[in-house]
């Protein structure tokens, strides 16, 4: 019997819900509300949390930040920082590998 | 069906480098020790990623105490040794756990689609899953899991296959784990790290199954390099063609191409195509990177012709140097 064919949503295209992002990276709500407007999560939101919107990009962040949280038991900021440092390790490998180096 | 097939016995002690005896601390130390020592953005071990993968299901059994319980109960009376083929018993587990975690699933398998056979088989009869979680659950979680694709399914679109272990409930209302095979519809202009949801293929639960998240990686491929939308692909070209300059057929991932080299044109020299990169919203440019190949001084023609170059263009690369 032939399988079925899923299509997909591109996160980017129809971005997330706070709601969403938290089911994503089983937490509560309130987990992803707080490191919003700590400035932790997404670079401007101001108003209502309904209006928020998350990216491939934030999932991908807000789960790393889940993660060293649960794994070092890390506070926001300190997991914030080492997610910082580990995107700007990514980006920078990533131009040095669009640049031929290895 | 759980327990109806052997798996590969797993030592999650000896993974996390620890005695059986080891206290909650002691555990908790060498699993932050090593993901820190294997965490894919520091570590230079080439299986870093796959390290890191084990240590999580380690930690994941022994950092929670129920779990540690009924994974050392397995270990009583048997002498089990990491890589010995093992099955497990009917009726284990059945002291632990609650046996579906409010119907949320047998749990994520340290919060991915896949994860070993051994945790999947291990742990599909107890509740919540490889990790703890930090809330309870409104439907079954939601999955994550990635995707390897080709440059060209990006510039084309296309129909791919993953193969992922799943737990769902059977006829008896107990979870088990399958094998389950996918095929997704991967959209025009995807790039690296974006994520495709799809909509109730994640975790089964009470409430409804979870959402499947797959992120997008391009398979390593070294005539291309990738930087956003940006494609560079490398261009073998003869010496000729670059001294002399002229039209040139070049296969892209968006098809087959001809473009004009300039005269005097060194090995290096990046030429830009607008607009040919990965398509979208913004579209990136192809930079096409010219390479000098030599042709081989095999034959006797071919010496010839380098003899008579080497006496007539008096060329040393070097002067000036």
């Amino acid at each position: 019997m032939g399988q079925a064919i899923l299509n997909p949503v591109l996160v980017d295209e129809a971005a997330l819900t706070v709601e969403e992002l938290a089911q994503a990276c089983a937490v509560e709500p309130d987990w992803v509300v707080q490191r919003v407007r700590t400035g932790i999560l997404l670079d401007c939101a101001d108003g209502d949390y309904v209006a928020w919107r998350f990216t491939s990009a934030d999932l991908v962040r807000a789960r790393r930040l889940c993660q060293v949280e649960r794994d070092f038991d890390a506070n926001d900021d300190v997991a914030a920082l080492v997610v910082d440092l580990s995107e700007e390790i990514r980006r920078l490998r990533g131009k040095l590998n669009a640049a031929g180096v290895k | 069906m759980t327990g109806a097939r052997n798996v590969e016995y797993k030592d999650y002690y000896q993974t996390l480098g620890v005695a059986k005896t080891a206290s909650e601390d002691e555990i908790k130390k060498a699993y932050r020790k090593l993901v820190r020592k294997y965490h894919p953005d520091v570590s230079k071990e080439a299986d870093a990623q796959h390290k890191t993968q084990e240590l999580n299901e380690a930690y994941g059994v022994l950092g929670d105490a129920e779990k540690r319980a009924a994974y050392d109960e397995l270990g009583r009376g048997h002498q089990y040794r990491a890589g010995q083929e093992f099955r497990p018993p009917p009726d284990w587990g059945r002291g632990f756990g609650n046996g579906g975690n409010g119907g949320a699933g047998a749990g994520g398998f340290g919060g991915d689609a896949m994860g070993s056979d051994f945790f999947a088989d291990l742990f599909a009869n107890l509740g919540g899953g490889g990790r703890r979680r930090q809330a309870p659950p409104r439907r079954g979680e939601d999955s994550h899991a990635s995707i390897t694709i080709d440059l060209a399914d990006s510039y084309h679109g296309a129909t791919r296959n993953i193969s992922l272990t799943v737990a769902e409930r059977d006829a008896q209302d107990r979870i088990v784990t399958r094998e389950r095979n996918l095929s997704v519809n991967i959209p025009k202009g995807v790039t690296a790290g974006q994520q495709l949801r799809l909509s109730g293929q994640g975790q089964p639960g009470a409430a409804g199954p979870g959402d499947l998240y797959l992120e997008i990686q391009f398979r390593p491929n070294a005539r291309y390099r990738i930087d956003g939308r940006d494609v560079y692909e490398t261009v073998p070209v003869a010496p000729w063609e670059l001294a002399l300059g002229g039209e040139i057929d070049v296969a892209t991932p968006s098809g087959k191409v001809t473009v004009t080299v300039p005269a005097a044109s060194q090995t290096g020299r990046k030429l830009r195509l607008r607009g040919r990169g990965i398509p979208g919203k913004d579209t990136g440019d192809l930079y096409l990177l010219l390479e000098v190949v030599l042709p081989p001084a095999t034959s006797d023609k071919a010496r010839e012709l380098y003899q008579t170059m080497a006496l007539e263009l008096a060329f040393n690369p070097r002067a000036g140097g």
